[in-house]
């Protein structure tokens, strides 16, 4: 039960003292810092982010209570919110004067909801009124209106990582309108309508801000209603709906996740998942929008696993709250006192901890039975290579051993993923190749994700071990490797020597030489000079190896000099001799190494032959028979004359 | 010959087939004892056993020189006598009447017969004796078997039984080099689609697990076998000229082509057994197959032969005789096989003819030939026009034919690297090459080229057929 | 034999087809390679010596044929065996004095069931129709005498059924049979050679023990006694067919159907020629000059001819003993393409004890010693008036040529032969080919080519063969054979050019090989 967790709290959360009476906790979801700001600042204010670096501690005037603080991108600036009508700044850059500053906002009689940072020293203030986007001077402890735009606004959510912020307007606050901020400009973006269960009548405010929650999926801005069941129109239960907001163009709905439960819910994005928890049953539930479902619309989403809750957690001993002999505390899951930020952050106030959630993937494999859809899942998560590999192990071995179809899948799906890879490798190279200096855009490096799985993964992890296993029958060793070779060559993938290797090893293990020859014959284990040699070696068990061999020497065209050498290994020295002339390298081969070959033989007319065909090369090129000192032959023209006599050696005159 | 007018030829023909075993009538007035097979079974009693006395003697008599080469052949003016010993004591032997010009004599006189003595290449008998028994053993097993389960009665019932069908089979007017080779053509396919049958071929043997073994063959010709070479150089044989032709019907490449989705989508296929039931929805089908006999780690295993064929595609599907096929299974197997395999059949219709189309359109080439290869027994021949179960047409001169067999003897005398180029008084060349078990035999017309202009087509001939091999030049 | 019928139809004297002088016309200074007959290199001017010996086939021609033509020698008188042992004591003679090295005394009294018995590569093989042994090359007759037996039935048994057994074929050896009634030769061979060779060393081997009784006394001894011992009458003359067999391995002319002259200057040779011409008598058929195996030249009654076959015959006679240099030899001998029913008689003597040069003179009486001698005499004064004999003295000193001379590298050896004159020529084996194995070997190889090229269904132009040990190329024109021997390391274009070479040099050195114009008186 356990391993079947596949959500997790980080192992070291943020820790910070924990909500009271003289101590108010704020979360800035932009930095992701805590504060935590003790009787309105005079006492300290202690900022946790997610490393130490972002850590700070301070102190500050207790000008009355503070509704909101956040710092500046870079802790450069710090703002906080007393009072409705105006926000205070404190410089926090070294050498700048450090009194404080503040600014009211613009609009008459509106009150602010809150503020946001959209980079080091650029603010915006969302008032029930309207925007207003300033420029911050700390120097002259100044600002400067940039832009402004006044609409009702009920409330507004921010997006850090795309500095987008929405706003909820209209009576029923189910009008949303997005703003874009880049560097000092604000662009106002389509506005769009979430569809209500219910239209209330008469209209009020029925679109809540905790039911609305923006991230980015797989690099694509979302906004994510919760969309709750309704007892009128009988769906089965609550959904998530998903608004894509392109940076430009209209919002469209675009996914409708189904939680097939009711009650109370919270969001988290991991990983490109959409994390869905439900409080009373105290489980959360995993979507993958890019996991298509043949059985239903394009878009409507069921979970990918089952509902399981949170891995189960303990408060560690450290931290300073900690004493010794206190045994770790289990920790209350899905608490009421919990609260959740995009994309994956999850805060208990009440216990001063802060955690990111993680997903498992290793429990997955068994919630997941079809390896299929397994793989497309795997294929799109960030830390998957060793669990991929584990799975191809998997339905290779023991009682969870796949059918080869299912098996022949799994093969395609990853080798898809490589294939894509090596052709962004390619075109890179290609594209840098041909120096694409003019305009520096040239295109970036393709990055290789863990879900690149390639030959050598396969077969350092999976293959090598599998073909050793005693336990599995060599038909279905083969059937299984042929198959990924089949696999790599449909996405036209060039196979690596090693797995022929692993081919030819098996099949003669077993002495399947005629399947061996067969698929030799059909060039299905492709031509290489390592290959040759391998089944040169194979010669003294499966003599045709020989001629496979030197078939495939031939076809390199590149090994003239191996087929030479494996000729006269096999003594055969008028063919290498043939063979060399017939290549027109007749002229520029060593007469001696032919020569000693000949010798070696024992059969003078062989020497006779090669000898005499020298003599006439030499002959030919220098317009003398006899051999060059350099070429050392001297002690063959002995054996020669010693053989056949003087008067056998070709004369000069001749010709 | 001169007066041709209205002389008449005789071509080759069996006179007589018998096996015998001298160790069964030793004593004198036991020698009917020996035979065990006869054809023409009407020859009368004593003739019989007077040539199979004949025989004894012959094989007796060469002991004397060579006690370890037995007598294969026996030259006499009007036939040629085969001696083959495929088991301790058991000897074939075929009589083969040579060919002969009766040559009608005037003034009333019989005709004058001439026999022509040197136009039987002794290879090919050989061979085509081999392969007669083969050919039992494939279905029967060794006589040995026989022997064991039924004794003397029971081998003279399956050869009776055997020979009686076959020998009516045998073409002798029509065999040649290729008999010698008992080759087997491959189908040239491209690695891909290779790769698709190898895993078509996978999945069926998994799923259907009482395979034991897979041959697939197209258009007559192997693409894959999972039995052992010589085991499938006799089935190929038994396929290609018995089974296929009888079940031969329009079934060329024009309906292999590639099927619209919405056909391959479906059930719907094109699959059928040539081997038992011949319709499955027949509730009076037999699922009786036929039995064939290959070599195993324990002598002999004995298995169904089951063919399955989509349009051009077959599939041998080989399985132990010790299970009992039922209809569940072969209406399993066709529901499974058949989609796939008319599938697969489609794709390699569709490969082959772009590959076609990639080598460009065919011209007459000037030259002809033959190739083989003894490591793989891989066979080539642009002379012979498809092979049928009844004739061999070729397209060639007999006598050059028989020239390409005497090289082929030359070859097989030593065995060394060699090449042999003749020009027969016809003017045609003959060239023969051997290089490292392999022999290509390449016939040119071109009366007037010399030995250089003859090695230069040669070359081109490799060049284009056999560049990814290692011919030594 | 279909070749028998076939041949039998061949005109004796094609030779002398073409009149003198449009040969002269004729004779191209580079010969082509359609060379017609009569006009290739070596090919006769005024008559041929020969009959024209196309091929071995002539051998199967019936003997009759000739018979017809052949002027009535006087028949041995007759048949009484006593005369015949006397003749052949006269031999036996010769054999206790033939000291020949090659003595077979050994290899007789080999156990015929002895592996070394078995693997002797040819066998041959001569017994009766009655079975009775008369001949075995290994081993003892009377130890083969169930062997031949048996060969006995099978040639019988066959015949029963109107058939006729030519050859059992097993493994690397095959059993050729030969029934020249009354007598049956078969041949036990391992070489590879074809049917067609080993049948005609039979025939050869036939011819010798018919020259030695005639034909007609043969078929005399059988009717009379079916199952005579022949041996009796050959006793002590197995050593002629001993060496006919050794000779069948090593000597080319046999292969060819020709005979190999010693090279000498025309000039010379007419001279020789015109001597013995002048040296005539009446009963004087031919007057044959022998340096060793080689024809110095050849003398012949007007249209009398004399076959090669029977040549070789005489060749061997002459070259097997040692006891002609003894003295003057006379000696019955039957030449059986020229007549199988009669004896002639030569007189054989050398003209110098150390000499290799050997005079045979053939007459067709047999009380013609004397006059023989006479002849011999008339020749000699002749002759040593002449310079001529020097040169050939000369001559005799290098009795060949090396193929170096021909100035073509990659060529090691060649045959090459004369249609029409029934002449060949062929330079002496380079060092390669020194041992007797390796020349063996090569003759194997041009008797395989030769086979080949003559096969009788199947006949063949061109034959090249690109070899581990060598490569060989033959030709066959209506003009003339040839037979190549390269080093396997050369091109087939070398080949092609090497013909021609080749041609053109003997066309430069022909009348230096061959005998031009040949004499007769």
């Amino acid at each position: 039960m356990a391993e079947e967790h596949y959500l997790e709290l980080s192992e070291n959360p943020v820790q910070f003292e924990h909500a009271s009476s003289v101590n108010n906790v704020f979360f800035d979801e932009a930095n992701k810092q805590v504060f935590a700001v003790r009787s309105g600042g005079a006492t300290g204010v202690v900022v946790k982010g997610p490393d130490d670096k972002c850590s700070v501690a301070f102190r500050m005037d207790d000008k009355g209570e503070v509704k909101c603080i956040k710092f500046s991108i870079g802790n450069k600036i710090l703002a906080v919110q007393r009072t409705l009508k105006s926000v205070d700044f404190i410089n926090f850059i070294p050498d700048y004067p450090h009194t404080e500053f503040t600014q009211e906002c613009k609009t008459k009689n509106a009150n602010i909801l809150g503020f946001c940072w959209t980079s080091w020293n650029e603010i915006v203030f969302i008032t029930d009124q309207g925007i207003e986007f300033y420029q911050v001077f700390p120097d002259k402890r100044s600002l400067k209106l940039l832009k402004s735009q006044s609409i009702n606004v009920n409330w507004y959510q921010y997006c850090p990582e795309t500095a987008v912020i929405l706003l909820s307007t209209t009576v029923q606050g189910n009008v949303l309108q997005p703003f874009a901020f880049r560097n000092g400009t604000m662009t106002k973006m389509s506005k769009f309508e979430i569809e209500l269960p219910v239209i209330p009548k008469p209209a009020k405010l029925s679109l809540s801000e905790r039911d609305i929650a923006m991230a980015t999926i797989y690099g694509q801005l979302y906004v994510m209603y919760l969309k709750h069941h309704s007892r009128t129109v009988n769906s089965p239960g609550a959904e998530v709906v998903l608004y894509h907001l392109p940076r430009d163009g209209t919002c469209k709905k675009s996914h409708v996740l189904k939680l097939n439960m009711t009650g109370k819910f919270a969001l988290n994005i991991v990983d490109n998942l959409v994390v869905v928890h439900h409080q009373s049953s105290q489980t959360s539930l995993i979507f993958d929008i890019k996991l298509k479902e043949p059985d239903c619309a394009v878009n409507s989403h069921q979970p990918v696993l089952p509902a399981r809750s949170i891995h189960p957690y303990r408060i560690p001993l450290s931290g300073p709250a900690a004493v010794p002999t206190q045994p770790p505390v289990p920790c209350q899951l899905y608490s009421s006192s919990w609260s959740v930020f995009q994309p994956d952050i999850i805060i208990s106030a009440s216990e001063g901890y802060l955690w990111y959630l993680q997903v498992k993937l290793p429990p997955t494999v068994h919630l997941l039975q079809d390896k299929g859809k397994l793989m497309d899942f795997l294929l799109r998560r960030r830390d998957c290579k060793m669990v991929i590999l584990s799975v191809c192990s998997q339905i290779l071995e023991g009682q969870e051993k796949a059918s080869l179809p299912v098996v022949a899948t799994v093969f395609d799906k990853l080798n898809q993923v490589y294939k894509e890879y090596l052709e962004a490798e390619q075109s890179y190279a290609a594209a840098t190749e041909s120096g694409t200096s003019r305009g520096g855009a040239a295109q970036k490096r393709p990055v290789r994700t863990q879900a690149v799985i390639d030959q050598s993964d396969m077969y350092t992890h999976v293959l090598s071990s599998f073909t050793e296993r005693k336990d599995v029958t060599h038909k279905f060793i083969i059937a299984v490797v042929m198959e990924y070779i089949r696999s790599l060559n449909q996405y036209q993938i060039t196979v690596q020597h090693y797995l022929y290797e692993l081919v030819i090893k098996t099949l003669v293990q077993n002495n399947l030489f005629y399947m061996l020859h067969q698929f030799l014959q059909y060039h299905v284990l492709s031509d290489s000079k390592p290959l040759a040699c391998l089944l040169l070696s194979l010669e003294s068990t499966y003599p045709p190896a020989h001629q496979l061999s030197l078939d495939m020497l031939k076809r390199l065209s590149t090994a003239n000099d191996e087929i030479v050498e494996v000729l006269l290994s096999k003594q055969q020295v008028l063919g290498a001799l043939r063979f060399i002339r017939s290549v027109g390298g007749h002229d520029n081969v060593s007469a001696r190494k032919f020569l000693d070959a000949a010798r070696q033989t024992g059969d003078q007319m062989l020497f006779y032959t090669v000898f005499r065909s020298f003599q006439q090369r030499n002959q030919r090129l220098r317009g003398n028979p006899s051999f060059n000192p350099g070429e050392h032959c001297e002690e063959h023209v002995a054996h020669f004359k010693q053989l056949f006599g003087e008067q056998a050696l070709m004369k000069p005159s001749t010709v | 010959m001169a007066s041709g007018a209205q002389e008449k030829q005789y071509t080759p023909s069996l006179l007589s087939f018998f096996i015998y075993n001298p160790t069964f009538g030793p004593r004198e007035g036991e020698e009917e004892k020996k035979i065990l097979f006869y054809h023409p079974s009407e020859v009368e009693k004593n003739e019989k056993i007077r040539n199979v006395g004949l025989c004894e003697a012959i094989v007796q008599f060469t002991r004397t020189f060579c006690p370890t080469k037995p007598a294969k052949s026996l030259h006499t003016q009007k036939n040629r006598q085969f001696f083959f010993e495929p088991e301790e004591h058991f000897w074939i032997v075929m009589v083969v009447r040579n060919p002969m010009i009766e040559k009608p004599n005037k003034d009333g006189k019989p005709p004058a017969i001439e026999y022509q003595e040197e136009e039987i290449l002794d290879t090919v008998y050989g061979a085509v004796v081999r392969q007669c028994y083969s050919m039992y053993k494939l279905f029967n097993g060794t006589f040995g078997r026989a022997m064991e389960a039924g004794g003397v009665e029971l081998l003279i019932q399956k050869l009776e039984k055997f020979f009686y069908r076959y020998l009516q089979t045998l073409h002798l007017q029509s065999c040649d080099l290729l008999d010698v080779f008992g080759g087997i053509s491959f189908f040239p396919l491209d690695k891909m689609t290779y790769l698709k049958i190898q895993s078509f071929v996978n999945r069926v043997e998994e799923s259907l697990s009482l395979i034991k073994y897979t041959a697939f063959l197209y258009n007559d010709q192997l693409i894959w076998s999972g039995l052992e070479q010589d085991d499938m150089r006799i089935l190929y044989k038994y396929l290609t000229t018995s089974l296929f032709p009888r079940h031969s019907e329009p079934e060329l490449a024009g309906r292999d082509s590639p099927l619209r989705p919405e056909v391959t989508g479906n059930l719907l296929h094109y699959g059928r057994f040539l081997t038992g039931p011949t319709n499955l929805k027949d509730p009076e089908a037999k699922f009786r197959f036929p039995k064939i006999f290959v070599s195993a780690e324990e002598g002999y295993e004995e298995l169904h032969l089951i063919v399955y064929k989509a349009m051009s595609a077959a599939a041998c599907f080989m399985i132990s005789a010790t299970v009992e096929l039922t209809r569940e299974f072969c209406e399993q197997l066709d529901s499974l096989v058949g989609p796939q395999l008319t599938l697969l059949a489609s794709d390699i219709c569709e490969q082959f003819t772009i590959n076609r189309r990639i080598s460009g359109p065919e011209k007459e080439p000037q030259f002809k030939f033959i190739y083989f290869n003894h490591m793989n027994l891989a066979e080539k021949s642009t002379i012979h026009m498809r092979k049928t179960a009844s004739v061999c047409l070729t397209s060639v001169h007999p006598d050059l034919m028989k020239i390409l067999g005497d090289i082929n003897c030359d070859f097989a005398r030593f065995d060394e690297d060699e090449e042999i180029i003749v020009k027969a008084m016809t003017d045609y060349w003959v060239v023969g090459k051997k290089s490292d078990q392999r022999e290509l035999y390449v016939i040119l017309n071109q009366k007037n080229a010399n030995l250089i202009l003859v090695n230069e087509e040669v070359k081109r001939l490799c060049a284009t057929q056999f560049n990814n091999i290692f011919f030594l030049d | 034999m279909d070749g028998e019928s076939r041949n039998a139809t061949v005109p004796w004297d094609n030779a002398m087809l073409s009149p003198v002088d449009r040969l002269r016309s004729d004779r191209a200074d580079s010969p082509t390679p359609g060379l017609v007959e009569g006009t290739e290199p070596g090919a006769v001017q005024r008559s041929a010596i020969f009959y024209h010996a196309q091929s071995y086939e002539d051998l199967t021609a019936e003997a009759e044929n000739e018979a017809q033509r052949a002027p009535e020698p006087d028949r041995p008188q007759g048949h009484n065996e006593d005369e015949i042992d006397a003749l052949v004591g006269e031999k036996s003679v010769e054999r206790r004095l033939n000291n020949d090295p090659s003595s077979e005394s050994s290899t007789k009294e080999e156990d015929v069931s002895s592996e070394a018995w078995r693997s002797h590569k040819k066998h041959v093989f001569v017994l009766s129709e009655a079975g009775k042994p008369i001949y075995t090359r290994y081993g003892t007759e009377e130890a083969l005498s169930s062997t031949m037996g048996v060969m006995m039935a099978l040639v019988s048994f066959v015949e029963a059924e109107k058939n006729i057994i030519r050859s059992i074929h097993a493994d690397g050896c095959k059993v050729v049979f030969l029934t020249k009634s009354p007598l049956v030769l078969v041949g036990v061979s391992k070489t590879g050679q074809s049917d067609k060779e080993l049948l005609r060393e039979l025939q050869y081997i036939y011819y010798q023990i018919v020259s030695l009784l005639t034909l007609t006394q043969l078929n005399h001894i059988f009717q009379h006694k079916q199952n005579y011992d022949l041996r009796r009458l050959l006793a002590g003359s197995e050593y002629l067919t001993d060496n006919l067999l050794r000779r069948l391995e090593r000597d080319p002319g046999l292969l060819l159907s020709a005979v190999t002259c010693l090279p000498l200057a025309s000039s010379a040779r007419d001279v020789v020629s015109s001597s013995l011409q002048a040296a005539k008598a009446k009963n004087l058929v031919f007057s044959i000059l022998l340096a060793g195996d080689r024809l110095v030249t050849l003398v012949r009654k007007k249209d009398q001819f004399l076959h090669h076959i029977d040549l070789h015959l005489v060749f061997n006679l002459v070259g097997s003993s040692s006891s002609f240099r003894e003295g003057e030899g006379w000696t019955p001998i039957c030449l059986p393409k020229f007549n199988t029913a009669g004896f002639f008689h030569a007189h054989i003597s050398y003209l110098e004890p150390a000499s290799e040069l050997c005079l045979i003179l053939v007459s067709t009486d047999r009380e013609d010693f004397f006059n023989m001698s006479e002849c011999k005499q008339r020749f000699m004064e002749r002759l040593s008036k002449r310079s001529a004999y020097q040169a050939m003295k000369e001559a005799l000193k290098c009795p060949s040529y090396s193929v170096e001379q021909v100035g073509i590298p990659e060529l090691r050896h060649f045959l090459y032969k004369s249609k029409s004159s029934g002449l060949y020529t062929s330079p002496e084996f380079p060092e390669v080919y020194q041992s007797d194995e390796e020349q063996e070997r090569l003759m194997g190889l041009y008797q395989d080519l030769h086979s080949c090229l003559h096969h009788p269904t199947r006949p063949l132009r061109y034959f090249y063969r690109c070899s581990e040990t060598e490569n060989l190329l033959a030709r066959l024109t209506s003009g003339f054979e040839l037979y190549l021997c390269f080093s396997p390391l050369a091109t087939k274009a070398l080949a092609v050019s090497a013909v021609d070479k080749l041609l053109k040099w003997i066309r430069k050195e022909e009348d230096r090989f061959f005998i031009l114009s040949p004499l007769t008186y």
